[in-house]
């Protein structure tokens, strides 16, 4: 009881802290262009800006909300005001959280599965900003190794690689269910072959497939259990 | 001065440092917030330790592979904009088509010596403006919406079970599902409809990693070598881009 009073007051504090910084990282962002305009002698130029939002921005607005709407609940309240913020959602943060919550068996909307979710992302954050921070300070000599043409293919097959390892974990889980969706997934991209430039919307009725199968599988276990 | 030169000023790297410092900061917050938080649940701290540890594991190739990405934009943009950008909030995928999108309707485009300090101002604000919505979501609707999903789970879970944790499972093969039926298609049908003449190389990484990923699940299950599970999504995943690395060359 004691724990749950205290989980509440964390889960709490949270969502506010969340929202503090959500809110200070969007002026920071927002903010840098004029700041950087001013060092340069020349500010944005909004008009243009707007317009260019108009033709260009909206497809990445529809995005954000389906990020939103899909990784919250994988994510939790810490974790995802954290990966909302440090970005690189689909290539790391989602699977490492995933990952990290199978590592330790915290089962999902639980106090665990909370606390382990941002421990996980926040981790994953800083790893990103030190080897970045590092790369950049070290540009000059490490540039012949990153940009050397041997090494090229294994960084563009980067998500691939990582999708490879995290198909075994997952589709071991519950083979039979997780035919269907690929199999669908498979069958359309060849098909619509343009839908391979938006590979990120196709995540949703994926998901919808898989999730659907999944809740009439249990269904029929649950009523099979009550009929007992 | 060049335009380059100009981008890569001291002062620039100053605003862009500061953000990613705060940001760092943030991180680090969050992280000791939830470590305690840990501890007053009653967690076992190996087990907090673990997710740490693999975490860390886990994020250091995606990292590297981020760090090209800063590389592949400061020709164009600079150092430190691409660094402040995939530092936080960017993502390595997005961050390229916003940038090319924003230069293309400033008019000039990513090719080396075509940027200009009056477009820059511009093309970086519409970047931000352009991947701002998940965080202003989350400001706005990461409590209501988690507070509903909440309850439903908890109805479910009276009435017997809880789906949750399934629904997670089935999200996750949904999103894995997309990703490597859209490299299935790309290369059957990627330059023309059952040409099969598109690249293999993803698929055959994904194999390799998948493969390797079920080397080090065996060991991990079956010979008790269960400390390799901090290592075993990285590990796979090396494994995979070696693979690229052999079928490019």
């Amino acid at each position: 009881m004691e724990n749950g009073k205290s989980y509440e007051a964390y889960l709490k504090s949270t969502h506010r802290l969340g929202r503090i910084v959500s809110v200070v990282s969007l002026v920071l962002l927002v903010g840098a262009p004029f700041a950087i305009g001013a060092v340069l002698g020349t500010q944005p130029d909004l008009g243009a800006v707007a317009r260019s939002f108009l033709s260009v921005g909206l497809v990445w607005t529809v995005s954000s909300v389906v990020e939103f709407l899909v990784y919250t609940p994988m994510l939790g309240a810490g974790g995802s005001y954290l990966a909302f913020i440090t970005g690189n959602l689909i290539n790391m943060k989602v699977p490492c959280a995933m990952n990290a919550k199978e590592l330790v068996n915290a089962k999902s909307g639980t106090a665990e599965n909370e606390v382990i979710a941002t421990l996980s992302i926040a981790t994953s954050a800083l790893v990103t900003i030190v080897v970045l921070a590092a790369g950049v300070a070290l540009l000059v000599p490490l540039q012949p190794v990153l940009q050397n043409p041997v090494l090229a293919p294994a960084y563009a097959n980067v998500v691939p690689a990582l999708f490879g390892a995290m198909a075994y974990k997952y589709y071991r889980k519950d083979p039979k269910l997780a035919m269907i969706p690929l199999a669908a997934m498979m069958i359309l991209f060849t098909l619509v072959p343009s839908l391979t430039s938006s590979t990120s919307f196709m995540i949703i009725p994926s998901g919808a497939l898989a999730i659907g199968l999944s809740w009439l599988k249990y269904r029929r276990e649950t009523k099979g259990a009550a009929g007992k | 001065m060049s335009v380059l030169e100009q981008l890569n000023r001291g002062s620039i790297y100053l605003i862009c440092g500061l953000i990613v410092a705060f940001i760092a900061v943030v991180c680090v917050v969050f992280m000791i917030r939830a470590w305690r938080a840990g501890k007053a649940l009653g967690m076992d701290t190996t087990r907090m330790k673990r997710a740490v540890t693999a975490s860390a594991t886990f994020s250091v190739l995606p990292s590297v592979a981020i760090l090209l990405g800063v590389l592949a934009l400061s020709g164009s943009l600079g150092v430190p904009w691409p660094w402040l950008r995939l530092s936080v909030i960017g993502a390595l995928h997005y961050e390229t088509q916003v940038a090319s999108a924003a230069a293309e309707q400033m008019g000039i485009s990513l090719s080396p010596g075509q940027m200009t300090v009056a477009a820059f101002p511009s093309i970086a604000l519409l970047m931000s403006i352009c991947i701002m919505w998940g965080m202003i979501l989350s400001a706005l609707f990461n409590r209501r919406y988690l507070n509903r999903l909440q309850k439903s789970g908890d109805t479910e879970t009276r009435k017997g079970g809880g789906f949750g944790d399934r629904a997670m499972t089935a999200m996750f093969i949904g999103m894995v599902s997309a990703y490597i039926g859209s490299y299935v298609g790309d290369f059957i049908s990627g330059n023309g409809r059952f040409t099969f003449s598109g690249t293999w190389t993803p698929l055959a990484v994904v194999a390799a990693a998948a493969l390797a990923m079920a080397v080090f699940t065996y060991f991990s299950e079956k010979k008790g070598k269960e400390w390799l599970d901090n290592f075993s999504i990285a590990g796979s995943m090396l494994i995979g881009m070696l693979v690229a690395v052999l079928i490019g060359h």
